[in-house]
């Protein structure tokens, strides 16, 4: 087949999925749309919905849930966002909006964690053709483009690690930010990892400069081993340990794990020399700083303008819905966030051949036509790992 | 609190007070006696505007207390903008070292708790807690702390190198009297412009004049020849109006100038406007971002979209379809083109 050819046969599938869908869609919301949260001050917030084909309409708003629904069911869009801003006129461009405030958002996400089973499970899928292969091409083995995208079905290992990076997140806002644990909200994104909102009025007027302060401490980065007292000028090390001591914050978390107790000016210099000097030092306070601090997506919580999956909706890279995880450590994002009924089978073209669980099921599918509930044809073709016959 | 501390903390309303009890008319100081005070503010100003030293001295707390009063009256008189605004942010660091001195070795604790709760709690709005009276620590809320910190570009005062628990930041005395110096320049800056005076006298109005004509000029960034994006151009023209432009701000000017092959010398010449201006913090500062010194890697100019995060994006329809401000008058000559 010519470069076209896969493209027509592209476009028939598009059409096809797109569809099924849409029809789909349009039955959750018009039949769970209680599932969707109602939002604090929903006249305030900006909503923006993404089309199937990828088009992201923003700047709109609701006075309440009921004109939302009226609106989905009218024009059953394939994702729904929301502002963690408040504004006075939600409507209006960014700079003519007026910001009242915003509620602290994080994001940890699976790409940020970079785990070694990530490969395993990770597909790449040739834009034109639809070959798929498990480890990145240069380009397509069957129409040689170079156009490829990639897509992860989390194994048990990563859903385990995105919830252990979700609680380091926690203690250091409760710990340090001193942000009531009931303040804290997580949730399923519907895909690779979890969105937590904190709404505390402390820090709900920080302007984009706070939250990056904000997230490079919750990262570990920028640390400075001044603030450790330790500096060096002209190849001299001194140490002197600041008046405000290292009983708190990362100060503690870095003298912690060394080990040092009872620091004394005397005791942080022999041990600097025992590490072999000021910049091997350094190298251990980085180390330490980069495996303790938060894998989080920096510019979900600085970008005070952004928007974000409304809760309870579905989200259209999965068909999973983003659902608040009220039990983080017996919550089952393959089963706890697939709010589609299985109320019927369809026939599905698996592109290749895959092993992953759903709603407390094991599948292993080989790459060819099957038949399986409707939540998983909605899932496999979200991923674009199967295409609807 | 005592007269002392009207002297040293002359914009307290206290302060302003004590000189209406004192039914001081500004016609008397055409009279001799009082021309020592008027050479004192003479003085004062000249330290800080024309030689930008900070002046520290403190005689008897009736003297400063005028000469004070005087000084504002000056300024206003000679009303160069950037004038007044350098003259605030020294009067700002004149204040941090009396500031910081007292509450270290103010042992009268109700003495010392007054002058938190005037200048701190009542003056700016910002609730600080005495931690630790022996080390002298405060405490602050972190949101407290952010909305100020974020203005200094040093390490030190990122959150991360500080000590920080249960939503509060601890700090010493000097940080934290320096925290709040730029709000302190502003009350002073705010002071001058709020003045009403119908008639000076003429020996103040002398010495305000012969200052005026010493004030050197520096020569402002020619911007009307060349086509700057719009956020560009904002910081020139904020330099060129002796703003103090915030760290962002900085950066982003040095970055860009950088990047369209600009020397270093050419740079720093365009921060002498900054009424904070130290030639050599801004030579290390530019070459930093150079890649010339520190971690030797040259700092790329920063999106549109992280401008506009930090409210330094003034977009006109100029800026249509570009991302980063270097792709400013490519674009533009690109549409030409077309």
């Amino acid at each position: 087949m010519g470069k076209r050819d896969y493209r027509d046969e592209m476009i028939k599938n598009e059409t096809k999925n797109i569809n099924f869908l849409q029809k789909c869609f349009k039955e959750y919301y018009f039949n769970k749309f209680k599932h969707l949260e109602s939002p604090l001050d929903i006249s305030r917030r900006e909503f923006g919905f993404m089309s199937f084909d990828s088009k992201m309409t923003r700047h709109i708003s609701f006075i309440n849930m009921g004109q939302l629904n009226a609106f989905l069911i009218q024009n059953v869009p394939a994702g729904i966002y929301i502002s963690n801003s408040y504004y006075d006129f939600p409507t209006f461009p960014i700079n003519e909006k007026r910001l009242i405030g915003s509620d602290l958002i994080f994001d940890i996400d699976l790409k940020d964690l970079n785990l070694p089973c990530q490969k395993d499970h990770t597909y790449y899928i040739c834009k034109y053709c639809d070959n798929i292969s498990n480890n990145l091409p240069s380009s397509c083995s069957v129409c040689k483009s170079t156009k490829i995208d990639s897509t992860i079905i989390p194994c048990g290992i990563c859903i385990r690690n995105l919830k252990n990076e979700t609680k380091k997140l926690i203690s250091f806002l409760v710990t340090d930010f001193g942000i009531n644990h009931k303040s804290i909200y997580v949730y399923f994104s519907g895909n690779n990892g979890f969105h937590i909102t904190a709404l505390e009025k402390d820090y709900f007027n920080l302007d984009s400069k706070g939250r990056t302060d904000l997230v490079e401490y919750l990262m570990g980065k920028n640390f400075s081993v001044t603030s450790l007292g330790v500096t060096q000028y002209k190849n001299n090390l001194k140490v002197k340990i600041p008046i405000s001591g290292l009983s708190y914050g990362w100060r503690k978390r870095i003298s912690k794990n060394m080990k040092l107790f009872n620091i004394t000016n005397n005791s942080l210099q022999k041990y600097v020399n025992r590490v072999g000097g000021y910049l091997l030092f350094k190298k251990e306070v980085e180390n330490i700083t980069g495996k303790m601090g938060v894998k989080i997506d920096p510019y979900v919580t600085m970008d005070i303008h952004r928007i974000f999956r409304m809760p309870g909706s579905i989200n259209s890279k999965s068909g999973l819905s983003k659902v608040k995880c009220n039990n983080l450590d017996s919550f089952d994002p393959f089963s706890d966030a697939c709010l589609f009924e299985d109320d019927r089978n369809v026939d599905v073209d698996v592109k290749t051949r895959l092993e992953f669980r759903f709603k407390r099921k094991k599948y292993i599918l080989d790459k060819c036509s099957t038949t399986v509930p409707s939540s998983v044809g909605i899932y496999l073709v979200l991923k674009n790992l199967a295409n609807l016959i | 609190m005592g007269k002392d501390d009207f002297a040293k903390y002359p914009f307290l309303n206290e302060a302003g007070n004590f000189i209406k009890e004192t039914y001081f008319d500004l016609d008397e100081f055409e009279r001799p006696e009082f021309r020592h005070i008027i050479e004192k503010a003479r003085k004062r100003v000249e330290y800080e505007v024309l030689k930008g030293i900070v002046c520290t001295e403190f005689e008897k707390y009736d003297l400063e207390l005028f000469a004070f009063l005087i000084s504002l009256i000056i300024i206003k008189h000679i009303n160069i903008e950037s004038i007044t605004k350098k003259y605030s942010l020294f009067e700002a660091m004149r204040v941090e070292k009396f500031l910081t001195h007292d509450l270290i070795y103010q042992t009268n604790s109700k003495k010392r708790d007054l002058l938190i709760s005037k200048i701190f709690h009542e003056l700016l709005d910002l609730q600080i807690i005495q931690f630790d009276s022996q080390r002298n620590i405060f405490k602050m809320k972190i949101s407290d702390y952010l909305s100020r910190s974020t203005l200094f570009h040093e390490l030190e005062w990122k959150l991360i190198n500080r000590s920080v628990d249960k939503g509060f930041v601890y700090l010493d005395v000097e940080e934290t009297v320096r925290l709040v110096r730029n709000e302190l320049s502003l009350l002073i800056y705010n002071k001058i412009k709020n003045m009403k005076i119908t008639k000076i006298p003429d020996q103040i109005k002398l010495e305000a004049d012969s200052i005026k004509h010493k004030v050197i000029f520096p020569t402002p960034v020619q911007t009307k020849n060349l086509k700057f994006p719009p956020c560009i151009e904002h910081a020139l023209n904020q330099l060129n109006k002796n703003e103090n432009l915030p760290h962002s701000a900085r950066f982003l000017l040095a970055t860009y100038m950088l990047f369209y092959g600009k020397s270093i010398d050419e740079i720093i010449n365009i921060f002498k406007n900054a009424p904070d201006y130290n030639e050599q913090i801004t030579r290390y500062q530019v070459e930093h971002l150079a890649g010339k010194k520190g971690s030797l890697i040259q700092y790329s100019v920063p999106s549109c979209s992280k401008l506009a995060n930090e409210n330094l994006c003034f977009y006109t329809h100029e800026c249509k379809g570009i991302t980063n401000p270097i792709q400013f008058g490519k674009k533009r000559l690109q549409r030409r083109n077309d």
